[in-house]
């Protein structure tokens, strides 16, 4: 991981297209914004990682554990 | 024009090209980039995104207004933006449903809905108070009779 040191009001680039900018610290908080092309997400990684393993369970089911059972229209 | 994929689930499969959906972001945690709603009865209450390039991919959905008639998405400017829709009406939305050997312990994912519009998916965080990501799908277990 790469670590780098940054007062309030300095950014950081990732790539051309993505900036994080520190815009202030507030007691143990730090306020981050980020600029980035809109076609990507940004999450906050606890949700992220929440959804992320949602996903992964639900797409564990197979047709016989839902309630009713069905077939493709095939 | 038809498209034909795997399915571990359910064997070949045939939709029509048209109803594939393109999700330029894909799954959190799952990728893909085509999905497709595959409808199992039409009476069902779950159909299942499935992946039309991986045929091991598949969720159950189901419509997240079934289950709780005052849902609500609200959406970040951001990711307004990255759907490009401007009116609702446009969008159709759809929550992964997680199975369990118990009715009761059925939940789906209320804070992370997928919604689609004009053949593109986005999954999406709802910033709605009260989403919960695991929100028990038959509350009242009582009332629901087992298949």
């Amino acid at each position: 991981m790469l670590i780098i040191t940054r007062k309030p009001g300095e950014k950081i680039m990732l790539g051309d297209d993505v900036v994080v900018h520190v815009m202030e610290i507030v007691g143990n908080s730090v306020r981050v914004g980020i600029q980035a092309p809109r076609s990507l997400p940004i999450y906050r990684e606890e949700i992220w990682d929440a959804v992320r393993k949602e996903n992964q369970a639900a797409a564990q089911a197979t047709p016989d554990s839902l309630p009713t059972p069905a077939r493709p229209a095939a | 024009m038809p498209l034909n994929f795997d399915s571990s689930r359910f064997g070949p499969l045939e939709i029509d090209a048209d109803a594939v959906i393109e999700f330029p972001a894909g799954l959190i945690g799952l990728g893909g980039a085509k999905y497709a709603l595959v409808a199992t009865d039409p009476d069902a209450p779950f159909a299942w995104l499935h992946s039309v390039e991986d045929a091991e991919i598949a969720l159950p959905v189901t419509n997240p207004w079934l289950h709780y008639a005052d849902y609500s998405v609200e959406l970040s400017d951001a990711d307004t933006e990255r759907i490009g829709a401007r009116n609702p009406g446009e969008l159709d939305v759809w929550v992964t449903v997680r199975a369990a050997s118990e009715l009761a312990d059925f939940s789906c994912n209320l804070r992370a809905p997928i919604v689609v519009s004009k053949g593109r998916g986005h999954q999406v965080i709802n910033e709605a108070p009260d989403a919960p990501v695991r929100a028990p799908l038959f509350p009242e277990p009582a009332a629901v009779q087992a298949a």
